[in-house]
C-alpha cells in the first residue's frame, strides 16, 4: 500500500489505543482490508470518512480494553495496591482522617468561597462585548491628583471629543442619577434609578433592547426605555410600547411631560458599575434646559465613549491637554481631563462622584490573602499529622523496601495517599460551599451564583489546585518516610518521634502566627467600626424622620403650613426643610468671599441648600454670628451661614472675623452671618470639608422631623395622614436619618462580617490540627504518663507537661504575628479619615485568646491521658 | 426460554458464518450481509456481535493467514460450534411454530387489504 493510501493516522492510533489487546489485530486487519476495498471503489475521501465512522462505532463496551488488569501495564496493580493501603490507613485512624479531611475541606471551601467572591467582583462590566474599547472621561484641575478628579462633569466635552478625534466612534453621555414621579393610570411611583441617556447608548453598551429600535429609542425628547422589571411594574402583561407615562419635572433637568415608551430592555446585570431601572432620552433634558449643554462650567454629566482600532491610548492622552486648551481658549484655564477604561470603572477608579457604586481592590487583596492563610493553615495540619504519624508507617516502609520498592515508588505511594485525602477534602469542600452559599450571599450582598462558576476552566483549575495541594502537603511526609533505612526500621531502632519535630514546631508557629494575626485583625476591625458608629458626628441623627418630596413646588410653597401642622403634634419636636441631609447627596458650588485683605477670593466647596430651621433642627453649634431667622427678612435674599472649615478655607483662623464679609455664590450676594462648628456631613471615610449653607427654601427636597415617641409606628401613621391631607399628589416616602447614614458603611459591615467569619474558621482549623497533634503526643507518651502516675505525679503536673511545649510555641507566634498584623491593619485604617490608633493590648488579647483556645483544645486530650488508669498504659508491655 | 439467547442481528451474523462456511472472517461476513440483506453493517456492530457469540460459545475462531492488503494483520476465521447449531435450530423452530400458529384468516385478510 502506498503512503498516501493509509487511513487517517489519528483515528488509526486511537483505535489501537482503545481496542482490547485480544481483538486488536484481526479487527484492525478487517478495518484495513475494508479501507483498501473502499479506496478502490469510492476514493480516498469517502474511504477516510467511512474509516473514521467505523473506528468511532467500534468504541463499544465489548471491544474497548478493560480499565485495569491489562497485561501490558503492571503499574495498575501497584497503584491499586497503594490506593487500597491508603484507604485502609484512613479507616484505621478515623479521628486523624476526619481531622485531616474535614480541616482541609473547610480550608478549601473558604478558598473557594473567597475565590467566587473575588471573581464576581472582577466580573463587573465584563459582559459588554465592546468593553475593551469603551473609555470614560474623568475631570479635574491640572494640579490635582486623580483622587480628586470627578467622573461627573460638564456636557460640552462629549461633542467636542467626538468632533476632534477620528479615533472615537461614538460618545454616550448621561445625566446624574435623577428622581422623578411617574404616573400610569392608577400606578404612581417615585423612581430613583433613572438617567437621562444619549440615544447612542445601545451602540456603546451591550444591553439588549428587547422591544423597540435601538437606534431611535432614545432619540426623541420625552422617550422612555424601561427595563423588563420596570415594564412589568407599570404595565403588567400589557404591551408597553407606544403607551405614555406621565412624568413630573426633574428639577434642573427636565420639565414635566408625558413620556412615550419606545423600548423595553433587559434588566441591567447586577455586576454593572452603574445600574438603572429606566432611561429617559437626554434630548428631553436638552429641550428643557438647552443652555446647560454648552456650558463648560455646569456639572451634571457622565461621558463615555467607544473608540475604534485607530485608537492608541498613550498617543490619545498626549493630545488631550492641547485639545482642552483649544476648547477653553482661556490662558488661566485649570480644567483638565483624563480617560479611564471601562474595565477599571468598578475596582480601580480613583475618581469621585461615580454614577454607581465602586468596589475595593484592597479588600479583594485582603480576602485573597485570608483565603491563602486559611489554606496554608489547613495544609500545615495535614503535613503535621502525617509526619507525626510517620513512625506508625515505618514498619510498612521497611517491609516494602526490603521486598524491593525503590524510593521513587514509595514517594508515589505517599503522594497518592495524600491525593486520596485531598480529593475527599475537595468533596467535603464542595458540600460546605453549597451549604454556605446562602450565607455568603447575604454577607457579601452579591448575587453569587454557583452555577456560573461551574465552567470547564474553573473545574480544570480546581483539579489543578487539588493536585498542587496534594503535592505540597504530601511532599514532606513522603520524602521523610521514603528515606527510612529498612534495616534500622525493621530492627525497631528508628529515631523515635524526633524526626521532623523542629519542622513540626515551625509549622505550628506559622499556623498560630496567622491565626493570631487574623484574631487581632478582627478585633481592630470591630473597634474601628464601633468607633465610627459611636463617634459624635456634630449633629443630631437619632430619631430623625426624613420625608422625601423630591423638590415638589407645592410642598415648598406651603412650607410654613407644613411646619405648623407637623409641630402641632406633641411627638414632633421640630421640623426643617433642606435640599441635602448629612450622609446624602450634595452638589459643589463655587463661592467668592472677601479675604481679610478685602479682595474677593474664589474657592469651591460642598453646598447644602437649606431651609430656615436647618441649623437649630440638627443642633449644629454656632461658633460665631447667628443662624437664619424669620426676624431678618434679608436672610432670604442673600445671607450665608458656613462652617468653620470654610472660614479657614478663606484664610480666617478666627471664625468671628468672617462675619459681615461679602460673598457671592451661584448668582446670590450678601454677607456671611454665621459660622457653625464643623460636623461630619459625609461618612467618616472622609475628613470634614468646607461647607456653605445658603437659605434656599425653594431648592429644598426633604422635610426632616425630629420625633420623640414611644410608639414610632403610630407616629409615622399620624405623619402619613397629615401628609396625605396636605400633599395628596405626592406619595409618602420616609426613612430614618441614622439608617440612611449607616448605609454608607454597608461595605464596611460586609467587610467586618466576612473578616470575622473567615478568621474564626482559621482559628478553628488551626485548633483541629493542634488537637490532632496533642492526641499524638499523648499517645507517644502513654508509657511515660503511666510511670509518672505510678510514681505519684498528679493530674495537674501531667497536663502541664503535655501543654508546656505548645504554650511556648503560641507565645512565639504572638511575637511574630504582632508586627505583621499591625502593619496590615494600619493600611486598612488609612481608609478612614477618622480612625482609632491600634492599641498594643489588642495583640496581647488576641494572643491570649489563641492561647486559651489552644489550651482548652490540648487539655481536652491531656486530661484524658492524665486521668487514664496507668495500669492500662503499662500493661501492654 | 433463556437457554438459547440469540439477538436478531446475532442470528443474521451466525447464519452468514454458516453460509460462508470455511471463508467466514470479518470483512467477508460483513460484505455477505450487506449484499444478501442489502443493509449497511458497521464494523462496530458486527464485531460486537462476534464477540458476544463467541462469549456465548456459539462460534469459535482461529487465526488465519495474513495478507498484504491487511498490512500483515492475520485474518480470524469463525465457525459455528455444536451449541451454535442448536441455537440456530431452536430459533428457527420457534419462529416456524409461531408462523404456523397464525390463523389463515389473518394472513388472507392482510392480502385483501392490500
Amino acid at each position: 500500500m502506498q503512503k498516501n493510501q493509509t487511513p487517517p493516522r489519528l483515528f488509526h492510533r486511537f483505535f489501537r489505543w482503545y481496542c482490547h489487546p485480544k481483538l486488536v489485530d484481526h479487527i484492525e486487519g478487517d478495518l484495513l482490508e475494508d479501507y483498501g476495498d473502499r479506496l478502490k471503489t469510492s476514493g480516498k475521501r469517502k474511504a477516510d470518512i467511512r474509516f473514521i465512522i467505523d473506528v468511532l462505532l467500534l468504541f463499544r463496551r465489548r471491544i474497548v480494553r478493560p480499565m485495569e488488569g491489562s497485561h501490558h501495564t503492571n503499574n495498575y496493580g501497584m497503584l491499586k495496591n497503594y490506593l487500597i493501603v491508603g484507604w485502609r490507613n484512613l479507616l484505621k485512624k478515623k479521628a486523624y482522617s476526619a481531622i485531616n479531611i474535614f480541616g482541609l475541606g473547610l480550608g478549601i471551601a473558604c478558598c473557594l468561597l473567597i475565590f467566587m467572591y473575588v471573581e464576581y467582583e472582577r466580573s463587573f462590566d465584563n459582559y459588554h462585548t465592546k468593553g475593551d474599547r469603551i473609555y470614560r472621561v474623568i475631570h479635574g484641575n491640572k494640579n490635582q491628583s486623580t483622587d480628586e478628579y470627578w467622573v461627573w462633569n460638564n456636557a460640552p466635552i462629549g461633542p467636542a471629543l467626538a468632533s476632534n478625534f477620528p479615533e472615537i466612534d461614538k460618545v454616550v453621555q448621561f445625566s446624574g442619577r435623577s428622581d422623578i414621579l411617574l404616573t400610569y393610570g392608577e400606578k404612581i411611583f417615585q423612581e430613583e434609578g433613572i438617567f437621562f441617556m444619549d440615544s447612542t447608548v445601545f451602540d456603546v453598551f451591550s444591553w439588549k433592547l428587547l422591544k423597540g429600535n435601538p437606534k431611535t429609542a432614545l432619540a426623541a425628547p420625552y422617550s422612555i426605555v424601561l427595563t423588563e422589571t420596570a415594564a412589568k411594574k407599570y404595565f403588567g402583561d400589557e404591551e408597553p410600547l407606544g403607551k405614555s407615562i406621565k412624568g413630573t419635572d426633574s428639577p434642573g433637568r427636565a420639565n414635566a411631560g408625558d413620556y412615550l415608551v419606545t423600548g423595553v430592555m433587559e434588566d441591567v446585570p447586577a455586576n454593572s458599575h452603574f445600574k438603572f431601572d429606566m432611561l429617559l432620552s437626554l434630548s428631553t433634558f436638552r429641550k428643557s434646559i438647552p443652555d446647560i449643554f454648552t456650558n463648560w462650567g455646569y456639572v451634571d454629566f457622565y461621558t463615555y465613549f467607544l473608540v475604534n482600532d485607530k485608537f492608541d491610548r498613550a498617543r490619545f492622552e498626549q493630545k488631550l491637554p492641547g485639545f482642552i486648551e483649544r476648547q477653553m481658549k482661556d490662558p488661566n484655564n485649570r480644567y483638565a481631563i483624563q480617560i479611564e477604561p471601562l474595565k477599571d470603572a468598578y475596582l480601580r477608579t480613583p475618581a469621585q462622584r461615580q454614577p454607581g457604586e465602586t468596589g475595593s481592590l484592597a479588600n479583594l487583596y485582603i480576602f485573597s490573602i485570608i483565603g491563602l492563610f486559611i489554606l496554608a493553615i489547613a495544609m500545615i495540619n495535614f503535613m503535621n499529622l502525617s509526619t507525626a504519624r510517620s513512625m506508625e508507617r515505618s514498619k510498612e516502609v521497611g517491609v516494602r523496601k526490603s521486598i524491593g520498592a525503590n524510593r521513587k515508588s514509595l514517594i508515589t505511594q505517599f503522594l497518592s495517599e495524600s491525593l486520596i485525602i485531598v480529593y475527599l477534602s475537595m468533596m467535603v469542600a464542595i458540600v460546605i460551599v453549597t451549604l454556605a452559599m446562602p450565607g455568603m450571599i447575604s454577607i457579601t450582598g452579591r448575587a453569587l451564583d454557583i452555577q456560573q462558576f461551574i465552567t470547564p476552566q474553573n473545574i480544570g483549575i480546581l483539579a489543578g489546585i487539588s493536585l498542587v495541594i496534594a503535592l505540597v502537603a504530601g511532599s514532606y511526609p513522603s520524602f521523610v518516610l521514603s528515606a527510612f533505612n529498612p534495616v534500622m526500621v525493621l530492627k525497631g531502632m528508628s529515631k523515635s518521634g524526633k524526626s521532623g519535630v523542629a519542622l513540626r514546631r515551625g509549622l505550628v508557629v506559622l499556623q498560630f502566627s496567622l491565626s493570631i494575626a487574623l484574631i487581632a485583625g478582627t478585633m481592630i476591625v470591630y473597634s474601628q467600626m464601633n468607633h465610627i458608629l459611636n463617634k459624635d458626628m456634630g449633629f443630631d441623627k437619632e430619631r430623625m424622620l426624613i420625608l422625601d418630596y423630591n423638590y415638589d413646588f407645592q410642598v415648598n410653597r406651603q412650607r410654613e403650613a407644613f411646619k405648623t401642622e407637623m409641630e402641632a403634634n406633641s411627638e414632633i419636636l421640630s421640623t426643617a426643610f433642606t435640599r441635602s441631609v448629612p450622609g446624602g447627596y450634595y452638589p459643589n458650588a463655587g463661592t467668592e468671599i472677601q479675604t481679610p485683605e478685602g479682595k474677593m477670593n474664589g474657592n469651591g466647596q460642598p453646598i447644602f441648600q437649606v431651609g430656615m430651621d436647618f441649623v437649630n433642627h440638627f443642633n449644629l453649634k454656632l461658633v460665631a454670628g447667628r443662624s437664619y431667622s424669620r426676624d431678618h427678612p434679608a436672610d432670604t435674599i442673600g445671607n450665608l451661614v458656613i462652617n468653620e472649615s470654610m472660614a479657614k478655607q478663606y484664610g480666617y483662623t478666627n471664625p468671628a472675623d468672617i462675619i459681615g464679609k461679602k460673598y457671592s455664590q451661584w448668582g446670590r450676594e450678601g454677607e456671611v452671618i454665621g459660622v457653625v462648628k464643623d460636623f461630619n456631613f459625609t461618612s467618616l471615610h472622609r475628613p470634614i470639608q468646607p461647607l456653605s449653607m445658603p437659605l434656599e427654601p425653594f431648592a429644598c427636597r426633604y422635610l426632616c422631623l425630629k420625633v420623640k415617641s414611644d410608639n414610632m409606628t403610630a407616629t409615622i401613621e399620624k405623619v402619613h395622614a397629615i401628609w396625605n391631607r396636605m400633599a395628596p399628589h405626592r406619595p409618602f416616602l420616609y426613612s430614618f436619618l441614622d439608617d440612611d447614614f449607616a448605609k454608607q458603611y454597608q461595605k464596611d459591615y460586609n467587610f467586618r462580617q466576612l473578616f470575622t467569619v473567615f478568621s474564626c474558621l482559621a482559628i478553628f482549623i488551626a485548633c483541629l490540627g493542634l488537637l490532632g497533634l496533642a492526641t499524638h503526643t499523648a499517645e507517644l507518651k502513654t508509657k511515660e504518663i503511666g510511670i509518672r502516675k505510678v510514681l505519684g505525679a498528679d493530674i495537674t503536673s501531667i497536663v502541664s507537661m503535655l501543654s508546656k511545649d505548645f504554650v511556648i510555641l503560641i507565645v512565639v507566634s504572638m511575637l511574630i504575628a504582632t508586627p505583621v498584623a499591625w502593619y496590615v491593619m494600619n493600611k486598612w485604617l488609612e481608609n478612614f479619615a477618622y480612625h482609632i490608633n491600634i492599641q498594643f493590648w489588642t495583640f496581647i488579647l488576641a494572643g491570649l485568646a489563641a492561647l486559651i483556645v489552644a489550651v482548652i483544645t490540648i487539655s481536652f486530650q491531656a486530661i484524658k491521658a492524665a486521668v487514664a488508669n496507668p495500669v492500662k498504659a503499662l500493661r501492654s508491655e | 426460554m433463556k437457554k438459547y439467547q440469540l439477538g436478531e442481528f446475532e442470528e443474521i451474523v451466525i447464519l452468514t458464518i454458516g453460509v460462508l462456511y470455511k471463508e467466514a472472517y470479518g470483512v467477508a461476513i460483513k460484505n455477505e450481509i450487506q449484499t444478501r440483506l442489502s443493509r449497511q453493517v458497521s464494523m462496530g456492530a458486527m464485531h460486537t456481535a462476534l464477540v458476544r457469540l463467541e462469549d456465548k460459545g456459539y462460534i469459535k475462531s482461529s487465526a488465519g493467514e495474513s495478507t498484504d492488503e491487511r498490512m500483515g494483520r492475520p485474518r480470524r476465521y469463525f465457525e459455528i460450534t455444536a451449541l451454535g447449531k442448536k441455537a440456530i435450530e431452536y430459533s428457527r423452530n420457534t419462529r416456524e411454530e409461531l408462523y404456523k400458529s397464525i390463523p389463515k384468516v389473518a394472513l388472507n385478510l392482510k392480502i385483501v387489504g392490500n
